[in-house]
């Protein structure tokens, strides 16, 4: 991996002896190949320099982010000049404490890097690490990496060695290089910048060391300490190398971004848990996105694979059961007192919505109503009818329970394609019965499917004119908590990396489900459960970040962007009681590691989230204005 | 129960004629069945034949879930829906105990003291129900092959 094109960049940065170091040149900085070694050490001062004062004093941080007149990096001698010189500390002998203060289950991202210029000086230097290290020479690279790890890692033994001591044993033609890589991996170390603030360690269940120097030490390793790479330090780098691979994405510069890739690969193993994990689909998305992939994703997966990767999720944490559980109890609140109710699930799968709320109406004083369900789903490419084998099963246990149940299956590509007609207008208003009895109650469900129209232009307007014209009592929305369609590709990024962290870390920190289901689910079958629901999440990721246009289904948006499109489109939203969020409280006792699970209440919605971020929204609407003659029709 | 044993084999004759086996009393055994949390119900199984087919009716471990439950449970409609779903003793051991269990801090604590802290908590029933159906559903199997061909999908053009 690090081996690849090192060839020819060798060759080219002999062509260029003497005059600006082309690599970082080709990044916007302007380093002349005499004066690496002078850079690379004042990089490391100025580093240490930060990374002390960072441990001992905040505000010294942000002075220099808001206070002081930052030169133009680009001219990176002078800029390291000026910047020393306003530091005008020397470097301590040991730094005394480690660069991640805090250990957070959370990952605290820096801010958008394109407001920070200098944090960004490190990442093309980093770059350049991957690209100029011959086979030769790793073996010195990691002697020198080793050695310069700050030793608050090593609990405080050991000393920080910098500056020439190293480069002294090289021959000329090995300094340049050298150079390069040593001024790369100084500054890529540090986690801390100008304008980065409180990144924290990732991942609830990190080890406390990891072997992943030690991995690039090899055969090494007789003749040196060995000494290990805190993994939240690499956890820190890991972030700043896949938000630099993003940056480099959107400029276009696939070069940069290619070799960032690779690096994110290599830090990503010295992870463990769902670091590792979310880092590696990010890495496989960036990787489809750069090398241009078609089709993006692997689309021709079944529905089927879908559908069962969603069970599993289903399955491993409570997200999909807390969507459910809330949009019946809107339901059933909206069903009160009618004899026959109609609900129309936009997203059928495998129907786990529906006995819970057979159930419930089975269970209603005065008895059940007539329940009607009609399920859209898409199309299956092997012929096998899934909709109606689901409609069966539920038919069944309508049966068992004792209510009078009626399916329809709808197979729609698109919910576009979806008519009024179809789904029974006339017999809201009563015209498919000759009017002689009650008309029906309606309610549309929709699951995780209302963001998927977004990708094309008109889709969801559509749809929702459609709903509006079945005269529904309550429509149930259930989405993604979080913005993963609006602004530029980095920030689409940053919030998707932001978002499947937090839901790895939920399904690491509490991933076997408790009551129902859990007697039957063996260890085996948990753990099962847990990979599958990784796997669903990757393809997600995989979407958000590698797809464009209409491929990019997976356009989440928040409760308040949703709040804007609905009331835009007619409807009014209906407030979810507090029984219904007080049982979702309890649902959520129920499950292992809930602890971790936030229940929350924001303008009428429930929001599910996993410590203090909100992943799922339930919300509940109804056409704006028939309200009141509705419940005076009652 | 039985009367600790006499010494002597006359006092021991006159013993056995007053003596009182739970067992004679049906409805009383049940009584006090009824009473007992799911733990002890499994222990009491295990006793004698008699015990174990008491422990094994719905009625007791329906009298142990609507204790455990919001409002006491439900009217003769929620018995209805149970029994079509798998019956209480199901339910408690799907639903109602691991809930008990995950809510009083987990199992592994003697019967008596899980019992009476237990009796304070009360549980959602319907909550309790939603879960059990969704078990219950996830048990049916789909439709039987031979009855697929009546079923024509309505595709959407």
């Amino acid at each position: 991996m690090l081996s690849s094109g090192t060839g020819k960049m060798t060759a080219r940065e002999e062509e260029q002896d003497g005059g600006v170091d082309e690599l970082l040149a080709a990044l916007g900085y302007k380093v002349r190949s005499s004066d690496m070694a002078d850079v690379a050490l004042k990089l490391e001062q100025l580093e240490m320099a930060m990374g002390s004062s960072a441990a001992q004093d905040d505000a010294f941080l942000s002075h220099l982010a808001s206070d002081t007149v930052h030169y133009n990096p680009s001219d990176l001698s002078t800029w390291l000049e000026s910047m020393l010189s306003e530091l005008n500390t020397p470097p301590p002998p040991l730094p005394s404490a480690s660069i991640p203060n805090h250990q957070s289950n959370h990952l605290d991202l820096p801010p958008v890097p394109a407001a920070a210029a200098p944090a960004s000086m490190l990442d093309p230097a980093e770059c350049s690490t991957v690209t100029t290290v011959d086979l030769p020479t790793p073996r010195r690279q990691s002697e020198y990496d080793l050695k310069s790890i700050p030793s608050a890692v090593t609990a405080g033994s050991g000393r920080i060695v910098y500056g020439p001591e190293p480069p002294v044993e090289l021959n000329a033609r090995d300094r340049k290089r050298m150079r390069t890589s040593s001024s790369s991996s100084s500054s890529s170390r540090g986690g801390i910048g100008v304008g980065v603030v409180g990144v924290g360690g990732m991942g609830p269940s990190m080890p406390s060391a990891t072997e992943a120097s030690s991995m690039v030490a090899g055969p090494a390793a007789g003749a040196l300490p060995v000494v290990v790479v805190d993994s939240q330090e690499a956890g820190i780098r890991l972030v700043h190398t896949l938000m630099a691979c993003a940056e480099a994405v959107q400029q276009e510069n696939l070069k940069a971004a290619d070799a960032l890739v690779k690096q994110i690969s290599v830090l990503a193993i010295s992870q463990g848990g769902a670091m590792r994990k979310v880092a590696g689909y990010f890495a496989e998305a960036l990787a489809r996105r750069i090398y241009r992939v078609h089709p993006q994703q692997d689309c021709s997966l079944d529905s089927a694979f879908s559908d069962m990767l969603q069970m599993h999720f289903y399955e491993s944490c409570p997200y999909l059961k807390f969507a459910h559980f809330t949009a019946n109890q809107a339901i059933l609140e909206a069903f009160a007192g009618c004899r026959r109710v109609h609900v129309i699930d936009f997203g059928m799968k495998q129907g786990m919505q529906w006995p819970a709320l057979m159930q419930a109406l089975a269970l209603r004083p005065g008895g059940p109503p007539s329940f009607r369900l009609t399920g859209i789903g898409p199309p299956q490419p092997d012929n096998t009818d899934a909709l109606q084998q689901v409609g069966w099963k539920l038919a069944q246990f309508a049966d068992t329970i004792h209510v009078d149940f009626q399916y329809r299956g709808y197979v729609a590509n698109s919910l576009a394609d979806l008519e009024p007609c179809m789904l029974g207008a006339e017999g809201a208003a009563g015209g498919n019965n000759g009017g002689d009895e009650e008309p029906e109650a309606v309610a549309v469900n929709s699951v995780l499917e209302l963001h998927r129209l977004l990708a094309r232009p008109g889709a969801l307007e559509k749809v929702l004119i459609t709903v509006r014209a079945v005269r529904p009592r309550i429509v149930t929305v259930v989405e993604q908590e979080a913005n993963h369609n609006a602004g530029s590709f980095l920030e689409r990024f940053t919030e998707a990396l932001h978002y499947y962290s937090t839901m790895f870390d939920s399904l690491e920190g509490g991933c076997t489900a408790a009551a129902a289901a859990a007697a039957e689910v063996t260890a085996g079958g948990g753990q099962q459960d847990r990979v599958m629901s990784e796997v669903y999440l990757g393809r997600q990721i995989c979407n958000v970040v590698a797809c464009e246009g209409a491929e990019r289904t997976e356009r989440h948006e928040t409760l308040g962007q949703w709040l804007g499109r609905m009331t835009r489109s007619g409807f009014e939203p209906v407030h979810l009681g507090s029984n219904a969020f007080k049982q979702a409280g309890m649902l959520l006792a129920l499950f292992a590691g809930g602890d971790g699970y936030r229940v929350e209440e924001k303008d009428g919605c429930l929001t599910l989230g996993w410590h203090t971020r909100p992943l799922i929204a339930t919300s509940a609407w109804r056409v704006a204005g028939v309200g009141d003659a509705l419940s005076a029709a009652r | 129960m039985e009367a600790t044993v006499l010494p002597s084999e006359e006092e021991e004759e006159e013993e056995r004629k007053n003596r009182f086996s739970i067992n004679d009393d049906v409805d009383l055994l049940i009584e006090i069945l009824e009473r007992l949390d799911g733990r002890s119900l499994g222990v009491a199984a295990c006793v004698c034949r008699l015990w174990s087919s008491v422990c094994r009716r719905d009625s007791v471990w329906e009298a142990l879930c609507n204790r455990h439950v919001a409002g006491g449970g439900g009217g003769p409609g929620t018995r209805s829906v149970v029994a079509a779903l798998g019956g209480y003793r199901r339910l408690y051991r799907l639903c109602v105990g691991p809930a008990l269990d995950r809510l009083t801090g987990g199992p592994g604590r003697s019967g008596w003291a899980s019992a009476a802290t237990a009796a304070h908590l009360s549980l959602s029933l319907s909550l309790s129900l939603s879960l059990f159906s969704i078990d219950c559903y996830e048990r049916l199997d789909g439709p039987q092959a031979s009855l697929l061909f009546l079923c024509k999908p309505v595709n959407v053009p």
